[in-house]
C-alpha cells in the first residue's frame, strides 16, 4: 500500500496546506516548502513510519517523491506503515 | 538633527492584546498575575492567555520560539496603526532595532529536553534558528519587508529600552527614516522560573489574593512576578512621518544609557541617576518638566529603594511632585520585553493624560517616599513630559523621556 495519502495527509497538517494543492507532482518549493522545512518534515516521517530517512534529501522535489522513498524504506523494512 | 515621532504602536501582554485594552486595565489596576498551570507545573506567573499559534501557519512556527510569536504579533498592531509600507524593497532606509534578554530560551530548553531526558537521537534541524536571539529580528525584516539596518540587543530586563533610545538615536543623526522597535520575552518555562526561584527575587505568592503578590514600593514587597509578551513601536522622522500624512502619537525627545561598573546583579542609584541625567540632557530640558516617570519598580527589596533614591538624586525636592507609577505590579516583569511595554504605557499616560496606579501598594515604606499613585489611576491634565526607566542585570541602565506631540 503505497504512503502517498498518509504523507499529503501529514503535509495538509503540518504546514497548513489544502489537500488539493498536494498532488504527487506538486513540487515542494512551489508550496512553500522550502528545504529546511522538508528537513524539518522527515523528522515527523521517521516518527509516524518508523524509517529512517536518507540524510541527504535533495533529491526529494515533489510530493511523489516523498511517497516512493518512504516506500521503498518501508518495503526494505519490511514492515507496513504505521 | 531629525525630531523622532512614534506613529505605531503594538503590545501582546498579560493584560491583553491591543494596546487601549492594555492601557485600559492598567488605569483600572487589573492584574495580569496569577496561578497558572503550564505544562510542566503550577507557578506565580503573568502569561499572555491568548492563542498565539493560531495566526501563524504550521510552517512558519516551525521556525520560531514563543518569544518571536509575541514579537511578530505586537509589530503587525504597530504596523498597521503606522500604515508603514511593507512592500519588499520599500525598506532599505528603515531598520530594525530589537531587543530580547534570553530569545529562544524556550526552544533551547525543548531541545534539551527532547536530547538529555527523552534521549532522541538527533534535534529538530529548525533548533537553530528558532533559539537564536536574533530570531524575532530576522522573522521582523521578513514579515514586514525591512532592509535597512537590523541590531538585537540583549541586556536583560533593560533590552527593548536599549532597542528603542538605539532607534531613537539612528532616526535623530539621519541613519534611518523608520524604524520597527521594540522587544519581547517568553520566559515563562521550567528552567527559566526555576533559575529566577534560586536568586530569591520572585515574589511570595499572596495565599488569598495571588493576583496581588508583586507590591512595588510597597513595606510587604518581595519581589516580582515573572511575565511574558511583546511591545513594538513604528517610530520615523517627523518630516517624514508628516508628509505622508502619518497620525502621530508621540514624540521621543531623550534617552540616556549608563553601566554601573559596580555589581553583575545588584542595582546602583549611581549610574541609574546617569541615565536619568543623560537622558534629561539629551531632550534638552529641565528635570523639573518631568511630569511623570514609569518607573522600573520590580518590587524587590533592595531594588525599589535604590531607585527611589536615584530619583532623588536627579530631581531634588522635585522629586516629590512627580506621579511614579510601578506598573509592574499588573503585567508582571516581561524581562526583555518589559522596557518596551512600559514605555508604551508611558506614552499612553501623554496620550490619555492620566497615570496608572502602583497597585498593590498598602503598606507605606519610610525609604520609599515619593508619590507612587497608590490610591489609583489618577488624571493628570497637562502632561506634557514623562519619563521611563528600565535598568538590567549586568548593571545597564535606560532612561527614555518622551513629550505629547506638538508640531
Amino acid at each position: 500500500m503505497s504512503s502517498l495519502p498518509k504523507i499529503q495527509q501529514m503535509l495538509a497538517e503540518e504546514f497548513d496546506l489544502p489537500l488539493d494543492q498536494l498532488t504527487p507532482d506538486a513540487a515542494l518549493e512551489a508550496r512553500n516548502i522550502d528545504s529546511l522545512s522538508a528537513l524539518e518534515f522527515m523528522f515527523v516521517i521517521e516518527d509516524e513510519f518508523g524509517i529512517k530517512m536518507p540524510g541527504e534529501i535533495a533529491s526529494i522535489k515533489t510530493v511523489g517523491d516523498i511517497a516512493r522513498t518512504v516506500d521503498e524504506l518501508v518495503a526494505a523494512k519490511g514492515a507496513a506503515p504505521a | 538633527m531629525k525630531r523622532v515621532v512614534v506613529t505605531g504602536m503594538g503590545i501582546i501582554s498579560p493584560l491583553g492584546d491591543d494596546v487601549e485594552a492594555f492601557f485600559d486595565a492598567l488605569l483600572a489596576g487589573k492584574s495580569g498575575v496569577r496561578v497558572h498551570d503550564f505544562s510542566w507545573g503550577t507557578q506565580l506567573a503573568a502569561p499572555v492567555l491568548s492563542d498565539v499559534d493560531a495566526p501563524f501557519p504550521k510552517i512558519k512556527r516551525l521556525s520560531m520560539d514563543r518569544t518571536t510569536q509575541l514579537a511578530l504579533l505586537a509589530v503587525r498592531q504597530a504596523c498597521a496603526q503606522s500604515a508603514v509600507d511593507g512592500t519588499p524593497g520599500a525598506g532599505t532606509d528603515s531598520g530594525i532595532y530589537w531587543g530580547t534578554a534570553m530569545g529562544g530560551a524556550g526552544a533551547l530548553e525543548n531541545a534539551y529536553r527532547e536530547l538529555f531526558i527523552n534521549h532522541s537521537p538527533r534535534l529538530r534541524p529548525m533548533t537553530i534558528v528558532a533559539v537564536m536571539t536574533n530570531g524575532a529580528t530576522g522573522q521582523i525584516g521578513i514579515d514586514f519587508g525591512v532592509r535597512g539596518p537590523s541590531y538585537t540587543y540583549s541586556s536583560a530586563c533593560s533590552s527593548s529600552a536599549v532597542a528603542i533610545g538605539e532607534a531613537y538615536r539612528a532616526i535623530r543623526f539621519g541613519i534611518v527614516k523608520s524604524a520597527i522597535t521594540g522587544g519581547a520575552d517568553a520566559l515563562l518555562t521550567a528552567g527559566v522560573m526555576n533559575a529566577w526561584a534560586s536568586l530569591q527575587t520572585l515574589a511570595k505568592q499572596d495565599e488569598q489574593h495571588p493576583e496581588t503578590s508583586c507590591r512595588p514600593f510597597s513595606a510587604d514587597r518581595s519581589g516580582f512576578v515573572l511575565g511574558e509578551g511583546a511591545g513594538a513601536l513604528v517610530l520615523e522622522e517627523e518630516e517624514t512621518a508628516r508628509a505622508r500624512g502619518a497620525t502621530i502619537l508621540a514624540e521621543i525627545i531623550g534617552y540616556g544609557n549608563s553601566t554601573d561598573a559596580a555589581h553583575i546583579a545588584q542595582p546602583d542609584a549611581e549610574g541609574q541617576s546617569r541615565a536619568m541625567n543623560q537622558a534629561i540632557a539629551d531632550a534638552n530640558i529641565a528635570p523639573g518638566q518631568v511630569q511623570h516617570i514609569n518607573a522600573h519598580g520590580t518590587g524587590t527589596v533592595v531594588g525599589d529603594v535604590i531607585e527611589t533614591n536615584a530619583i532623588k538624586n536627579v530631581f531634588g525636592v522635585h522629586a516629590h511632585a512627580i506621579p511614579v507609577s510601578a506598573t509592574k505590579a499588573l503585567h508582571g516583569h516581561v524581562m526583555g520585553g518589559t522596557g518596551a511595554i512600559e514605555f508604551i504605557a508611558t506614552l499612553q499616560a501623554l496620550r490619555r493624560q492620566a497615570v496608572p496606579p502602583t497597585a498593590h501598594l498598602t503598606h507605606p515604606d519610610p525609604q520609599c517616599d515619593l508619590d507612587y499613585v497608590a490610591e489609583g489611576q489618577r488624571r493628570v491634565e497637562g502632561l506634557e513630559v514623562a519619563m521611563c526607566n528600565s535598568f538590567g542585570f549586568g548593571g545597564n541602565n535606560i532612561a527614555l523621556i518622551a513629550r505629547r506631540y506638538a508640531r
